[in-house]
């Protein structure tokens, strides 16, 4: 859907644009502790002061954009597999996680990207993070083949550790970049083709669009 | 000033010092150049005609809703010549800008405001224009008789618009010409139905954002209020619409979910540790809070319950495995409570939220996270099957078809009389508890007869003895039979000696005339 990318302000500086991001995996792959490790720099805490870190966001100030970046977990047992597309409709991102020492969970994500594309498209950023690191001497998923396989779909590939605190913040920020342009770009055409339904009101903020191509081409140079 | 400037011997003109009505009193410039008495008079007509056109407003506005219920083609007339009419008076609206109304909150002692609550203010004209305009209808419009939370809705709907001002009136003349426009779509489907209200959400959105130039913030507060308002009012016609299968559903995931009433904690493996009394404490409050969601009428209030529910898992697990909850403990602890809840119209109140909640909280907000995993337990619960619970298709049939149930398995020892009495084999739990229950039966029986049978002697002594309470009685009645002795009468005066002594009594005199 067209909303789901950003409800934001008109006016081009102060636009907040907020994202909704799905964190897919199998069952012990460390998605929790990846989205703890990122939210509240935590792992394994006792004194992690959340509740839950099933639904979790975060604030972020990119090239003077505001980003509101909502996290959502799935359950990733098996037996939850067919709930996927309730989880993961009018998301901009996807985060799909596997752990380098287990090919199954590499399987899984396989599973994972073939259903996005195939239910969302193009319109969606994919992240593909092989984690635990930190693991690396029980490695069972070579770097080439899962970095290869992102790229023939479209997806980026990241590997993190949440022990060490590796990548977690790379991968994050690189996400809401992405998610940004394609926000943009959604944009542009929609300026170009007016859609349809679009009323008056909605010509409005055509007009509005205009300064916001520009800052776009600063992202991406900058990016 | 202007005095100091006289005095300095520049020459001004007599005639501008003096009233400008010319009355021949000086005036001041203070005063437009009146003096005081002309003045005062002037600014109390245009203050008249400005509370007048407000007045005015309200009083069209009022017509408007009553006219609504009344008949929708009349109703539907008025809209179209609304537009029209009420743009005169967004010249003599006060100016208060849109994103600056919480400042104006705060300041609610000028003027423009309390001209504003008198003419929202339910004890103004407005209100007794309403009463008399209800008396002389013949046929009462439907609004009447709406419901007193109803009623307490538009009222805290009108308070709220109230701090708003221009825009206030604006929303609410909006919102109403909407319901009005709804109550006439009454027969389309559910779908459409949605998109008016999604439209509206939207247009009203974009309208405040880029119209009133209001923030973020303010522009949801007040789209909260109208949702709550428009749903409310609509609430009936649209939660589960006869054009819908809704109902259907609603049953069918009754049925299914007590069909499933033997699935256990383990079986989903849910982390939650219901032998810890904080815990199941925990579990009782989701369980009240998600049958609570089918009593409230705003989609926003509904989806609180949902996500009142969910803090109240998320609880549960923290206590019992002591680190905050991942989406894998979450969701089946929520499948765990709807298959206890069994909620009453689960698919009507998802389907309502989904149709009727303003998308931007659906979408990304922490409550639609919550939402989004409730549909995921109603959809999981639908298509539940042998492999979801870790079972073989067998075992599961048996337990659906209600031949077998698991939660015996652990109680097993507890029957010592298994398989003892008919030679059926002991391995079987349910085999040998039906055993067992029909040894108490037997057991039952017999001690029913010799019930039976004290009961039927104790009939017999019952019939037995008032026939010898009569043998009896007529023994001793033969043995001493009944001898009434001759008694002389004797006078109650006949003691008395001084009778004869006494006057005679009187007689009554007859007087004639």
């Amino acid at each position: 859907m067209a909303a789901g990318g950003a409800g934001g302000n008109s006016g081009s500086g102060n636009r907040t644009y907020s994202f909704k991001v799905v964190l897919l995996g199998e069952g012990c792959v460390g998605k929790t502790s990846l989205v703890l490790r990122y939210c509240e720099n935590k792992f394994n805490d006792k004194h992690i002061t959340t509740l839950q870190a099933s639904f979790l966001t975060k604030k972020l100030n990119i090239t003077g954009k505001r980003v509101n970046l909502a996290i959502w977990d799935t359950a990733g047992q098996e037996r939850f597999h067919a709930l996927g597309p309730i989880y993961y409709r009018d998301s901009n991102g996807a985060i799909l996680v596997y752990d380098i020492t287990d090919e199954d969970s590499f399987q899984k994500v396989k599973n994972w990207v073939k259903e996005l594309r195939k239910m969302l498209g193009n319109e969606i950023c994919l992240c593909i993070v092989g984690n635990k690191i930190d693991l690396d001497k029980d490695r069972h998923v070579s770097v080439e083949e899962a970095e290869s396989y992102a790229e023939s779909v479209g997806a980026k590939h990241y590997h993190t550790s949440a022990k060490l605190n590796k990548g977690i913040e790379e991968l994050f920020l690189d996400l809401c970049k992405r998610m940004m342009e394609t926000a943009q770009a959604e944009e542009r055409l929609k300026g170009n083709g007016a859609s349809q339904s679009a009323s008056s009101r909605r010509g409005v903020q055509i007009v509005d669009d205009e300064p916001q191509a520009t800052p776009a081409g600063g992202c991406c140079s900058s990016g | 000033m202007s005095q100091r400037t006289e005095r300095r011997g520049i020459h001004v003109d007599q005639s501008d010092l003096l009233c400008k009505k010319g009355c021949g009193y000086y005036g001041n410039a203070a005063w437009q150049g009146l003096c005081s008495k002309c003045w005062r008079e002037e600014y109390q007509r245009v203050r008249q005609k400005q509370i007048q056109d407000d007045w005015a407003l309200a009083e069209k506005l009022q017509r408007e809703e009553e006219a609504a219920y009344a008949s929708v083609h009349g109703a539907q007339a008025l809209s179209h010549s609304q537009p029209a009419a009420s743009q005169p008076h967004t010249g003599h609206a006060s100016l208060g800008a849109f994103s600056k109304f919480e400042e104006k909150k705060t300041n609610e002692k000028t003027r423009k405001v309390t001209t504003v609550k008198k003419f929202f203010s339910p004890s103004s004209r407005t209100a007794s224009k309403k009463e008399t305009q209800e008396g002389k209808t013949p046929s009462p419009s439907i609004s009447r008789h709406a419901s007193f939370d109803t009623e307490q809705v538009s009222k805290d709907f009108v308070d709220f618009l109230k701090n708003l001002q221009k825009p206030g009136r604006e929303i609410h003349k909006q919102c109403r010409a909407f319901i009005v426009n709804m109550s006439s779509k009454k027969d389309l489907g559910a779908d459409e139905l949605s998109e008016c209200v999604q439209d509206f959400y939207q247009n009203l959105a974009d309208r405040l954002m880029s119209h009133f130039k209001g923030s973020s913030e303010s522009v949801e507060q007040v789209m909260d209020q109208v949702e709550k308002y428009i749903m409310t009012r609509l609430y009936k016609s649209v939660f589960c619409p006869e054009t819908t299968d809704d109902e259907k559903k609603d049953l069918a995931t009754q049925n299914r979910i007590r069909a499933l009433h033997w699935v256990t904690i383990e079986m989903l493996c849910v982390s939650m540790d219901e032998e810890i009394p904080e815990v199941s404490e925990n579990v009782v409050k989701a369980i009240t809070d998600v049958i609570e969601m089918d009593s409230k009428r705003v989609p926003r209030d509904k989806l609180a319950c949902i996500t009142r529910c969910s803090k109240h898992i998320f609880s549960a697990i923290r206590i019992t495995k002591n680190e905050p909850a991942s989406a894998d403990d979450f969701l089946p602890a929520l499948i765990y409570i709807v298959l206890k809840a069994n909620p009453p119209r689960l698919q009507s109140n998802i389907q309502y939220i989904t149709r009727f909640c303003n998308p931007s909280r659906l979408m990304t907000g922490e409550d639609g996270y919550y939402f989004t995993n409730l549909c995921c337990a109603a959809a999981f619960i639908e298509k539940l099957d042998a492999q979801s619970l870790n079972l073989s298709p067998e075992e599961f049939e048996r337990y659906m078809s209600g031949q077998a149930s698991p939660r015996l398995n652990n109680s097993e020892g507890e029957w010592p009389h298994s398989g003892s009495a008919v030679g059926v084999t002991p391995t079987n739990p349910v085999l040998a508890q039906l055993n067992h229950n029909l040894e108490m039966l037997s057991g039952l029986s017999s001690r029913q007869e010799s019930l039976m049978e004290a009961a039927q002697s104790l009939q017999a002594d019952l019939i037995a003895w008032p026939k010898n309470v009569q043998r009896e009685v007529n023994d001793i009645l033969e043995k001493y039979p009944l001898e009434i002795m001759s008694r002389t009468v004797s006078a109650i005066d006949a003691n008395n000696m001084d009778n004869d002594q006494l006057p005679p009594p009187l007689t009554p005199q007859v007087f004639a005339g």
